[in-house]
């Protein structure tokens, strides 16, 4: 523990004692030990996770309310068991390689770079023509064209696939360039341990050095200001001495809850790339690519009937693959339609289930909110609740077809009155405030995701 | 493979082992039960690949041989079947007839060579216990594994067998149970396993008063040998938590309470606890404990339960859920209730080495 948690955690545990009995202070929180401490978050080191286990079922309150009465503002609680080893894979991987000789592939993988993901892999369509074109001509010469490259799209639609394809051509093609691969939340977590251990000339020289850095899920950054800062400095530092960056993000920079808006516009400084879902010839060239490599045959008629009815996602649609194949070759049946319906029952309800329903609106709203998802219809009305609940129903009347009185019903039996003036206070409020809106509009795409 | 059994005897078998074939498999085969006639009797298994179960029924067996055949349909034809007396002759495209008395029926199946195998045991270290023991035992504790998956470690019941007695454990978070049973085991044999709620289930439905069970446990697999019926299931990987540092120390207050009557009277009174809230109240005063709950905007209940009690006042709160539980798990007429204060957990015992900690809840004045 350094100083300033030693003295922010006497200032909690000063104010968590009377919440508490002495004795559950005594057996669970005097083993406790705060070791990260920022504006949002607390991480707390427990002993072993009975501890986590324990105060996350039955002291969070008791906790909350200490750290509101302590520091005046919530915080979001995290705990690190010292049993569970720190997940070190990737960054021994990074560091590794920047002292012994390549190997084409091991070393490669060792990067953290799944070797099957190449551009020779990727199969291209109209949704993702540029997004592959761009990285195509920053693997060529990078820091010559678009930097930095920033690519965002949807689960499962290749962002991933494109940066590590960058990563190893240039790692096979350009020898004498440091790559660095990693996700976004490494990167935090690295930093968080430099901090702790006093070696940021250290994170700093390793990052800062790197010829091509490619930070994966930059999302999420959000929230993470120390964290931003650095990267910030790294950003600039690199983009000043012409080296390339490339981000992916699940959402377009600006939309990112929490992002300082130095980052967001440097972010949308180079190239901006977005992967959509592909189209019908496109998942079929996929299939059949991903078969071939798999070296499986399938009538065309199945390869049909999967691109036809799975659509939103690559990573489901090879998940499918994949289990139409094995039950082919473990059974040795023949593939009818109606084989493959039964096979595949579950992911087609999944692809089928894209309306919206109030219910789902409701739960992510209180989530987001951290509110109860009984709220949501309680009668109760304090302002914390109110206002969650009229943003619900203002989702409910944009993304559902749903009427003003069945809305009312859904949030405990209110009249179509209350959720008209709901959506109308809303509206008000987002047109006057970017926060609001901000929020509304992401938790709006995380819903239609 | 042909042969004759009586109906209920196929069914007993068939009961036994049905409940492990899973519903929703990308494997068809997993939904079949495997039948092997050998000399005057017919073994059965079914096996989800993470829980296996073999029993056997006593038959009239003609020919031998080996099929399997979809285990819900069969079920469901043998439990309707008219007559006493069955017949099945399975051909050598695993195609079976099934005949009783008028009805006869034909259930395709799958070759015997397509079912997995279960995991075969050698170097296992093994234990012996009395059935009845375990039963008792896996009652007294696994209503409290938790179903959180997030905490997987905790989705199974912990067999610890150490210092000549095995100790179970089940906790989610809010309360834990735990059990021990006095049992001879040699220091080579001393074993922590996690095993998965299924597999506790389905051994609960297996065991019986008489007899004992024979456990073998090796790398990352348990089995249970029931003499006649074999249950195999592969263990939860990880550690359990320290679950000692959840039991609290010396109590202040004890009260010793009549199992039935605190049920019964908490049974009533929960009636009325609020589903948001979710708590009953617990007021202890000289010789009377009063049991209330109330939600607000719907009503009240309270029944006062005489008890020789001569501590000071207070009050504690429960989820009555979590305090039920256990009283219904319990066949002992007399239960403790230990007490430190309205904010420490509460503990439930009896005479025999068991132990149920429940955390309180907090009382909004």
């Amino acid at each position: 523990m350094d100083m300033k948690c030693t003295q922010l955690w006497q200032k909690l545990s000063a104010a968590l004692k009377p919440q508490v009995s002495a004795d559950t202070f005594k057996r669970w929180f005097s083993a406790v030990e705060l070791v990260g401490a920022t504006d949002k978050t607390l991480s707390f080191r427990v002993p072993n996770n009975i501890y986590q286990y324990w105060i996350e079922s039955n002291h969070m309150a008791a906790l909350q309310a200490a750290i509101l009465t302590a520091f005046g503002d919530p915080r979001e609680i995290k705990f690190i068991s010292s049993e569970s080893p720190v997940e070190v894979g990737e960054i021994i991987g990074v560091s590794k390689h920047t002292d012994s000789g390549r190997e084409t592939k091991s070393a490669s993988s060792a990067l953290g770079l799944n070797p099957r993901n190449t551009f020779e892999s990727f199969v291209i369509g109209p949704n993702n023509e540029i997004a592959h074109a761009a990285s195509l001509a920053v693997a060529q010469a990078p820091a010559r064209t678009y930097n930095p490259l920033f690519i965002y799209g949807g689960v499962g639609l290749g962002k991933t696939h494109l940066m590590q394809a960058i990563g190893q051509y240039v790692f096979a093609k350009k020898k004498n360039m440091k790559v660095i691969y990693l996700s976004s939340e490494l990167f935090i977590n690295e930093f968080i341990d430099a901090i702790q251990h006093n070696n940021l000339v250290k994170f700093r020289k390793r990052y800062r050095q790197a010829d091509l850095l490619c930070i994966d899920d930059i999302q999420f950054l959000g929230g993470k200001e120390r964290s931003q800062e650095e990267f910030f400095h790294t950003f600039n530092t690199l983009f000043d001495g012409h080296k390339q960056i490339v981000l992916s993000c699940d959402r377009p920079a600006s939309e990112i809850a929490n992002l300082e808006h130095r980052l967001v516009s440097r972010f949308e400084w180079g190239l901006t790339a977005e992967l959509q879902p592909p189209a019908i010839e496109t998942r079929l060239a996929i299939l059949r690519k991903k078969a071939l490599g798999m070296q499986i045959k399938l009538p065309d008629e199945t390869f049909e009937f999967l691109a036809n009815r799975i659509r939103s996602n690559v990573r489901r649609l090879e998940g499918a693959l994949m289990r139409v194949a094995s039950f082919a070759s473990l059974s040795g049946k023949q593939l009818t339609g109606e084989v493959i319906e039964h096979l595949l029952k579950d992911i087609l309800q999944e692809e089928a289930r894209t309306s919206i329903t109030i219910e789902q609106i409701q739960r992510r709203v209180a989530e987001h909110f951290d509110v109860r998802l009984a709220d949501m219809t309680s009668k109760r009305r304090p302002a914390s609740i109110a206002f969650p609940r009229q943003v619900a129903m203002y989702l409910a009347r944009e993304l559902t077809k749903s009427s003003l009185n069945e809305i009312g019903d859904a949030f405990g039996g209110r009249d179509h009155g209350t959720v008209l003036h709901a959506c109308k206070t809303v509206k008000k409020r987002m047109k006057e405030q970017d926060n609001i809106r901000q929020t509304i509009s992401f938790i709006d795409s995380s819903l239609q995701r | 493979m042909k042969f004759s059994v009586t109906k209920e005897k196929l069914l007993e078998g068939l009961q036994q082992v049905q409940n492990v074939v899973s519903t929703r498999t990308t494997l068809p085969i997993l939904s079949n039960v495997l039948l092997q006639a050998t000399d005057g009797e017919v073994h059965l298994t079914t096996t989800d690949l993470d829980v296996g179960v073999r029993g056997s029924f006593e038959a009239e067996v003609e020919k031998e041989g080996a099929t399997t055949l979809p285990a819900r349909r069969l079920f469901n034809i043998v439990r309707e079947l008219p007559s006493s007396e069955i017949q099945i002759d399975v051909d050598g495209k695993n195609a079976a007839s099934i005949r009783s008395g008028q009805s006869f029926f034909k259930i395709l199946g799958l070759p015997e060579e397509e079912f997995p195998p279960l995991p075969k045991f050698e170097d296992a270290k093994v234990v012996t216990i009395r059935q009845k023991d375990l039963r008792d035992g896996l009652r007294k504790t696994s209503y409290a594994i938790s179903t959180d998956e997030t905490r997987y470690v905790l989705n199974g019941l912990l067999f610890s067998l150490k210092e000549n007695k095995l100790t179970l454990v089940a906790t989610d978070g809010r309360r834990l149970a735990m059990v021990d049973i006095e049992l001879e085991i040699p220091r080579s044999q001393e074993a922590d396993i996690i095993v998965p709620t299924k597999a506790v289930t389905e051994l609960q439905r297996l065991l019986t008063d008489d007899g004992d069970v024979k456990v073998s446990i090796s790398s990352g697999q348990i089995a249970f040998d029931l003499n006649k019926t074999l249950l195999v299931s592969k263990l939860i990987e990880g550690n359990y938590p320290n679950y000692k540092q959840v039991i609290p120390g010396e109590a202040k207050e004890r009260v010793t309470l009549e199992r039935e009557t605190l049920l019964n009277s908490l049974r009533r009174v929960s009636l009325l606890a609020s589903e948001k809230s979710n708590s009953i109240k617990l007021s202890f005063a000289k010789n009377n404990i009063d049991i209330t709950a109330n939600t607000p905007e719907v009503g009240e209940a309270k029944e006062s339960l005489p008890v020789q009690y001569k501590g000071r006042d207070f009050s504690i709160a429960f989820n009555p859920e979590f305090l039920m539980a256990p009283l219904r798990n319990l066949t002992e007429d007399e239960v403790f209730l230990d007490l430190i204060d309205e904010m420490s957990p509460g503990v439930l015992k009896i005479q025999t080495p068991f132990l149920y900690v429940l955390m309180p809840m907090r009382i909004s004045s």
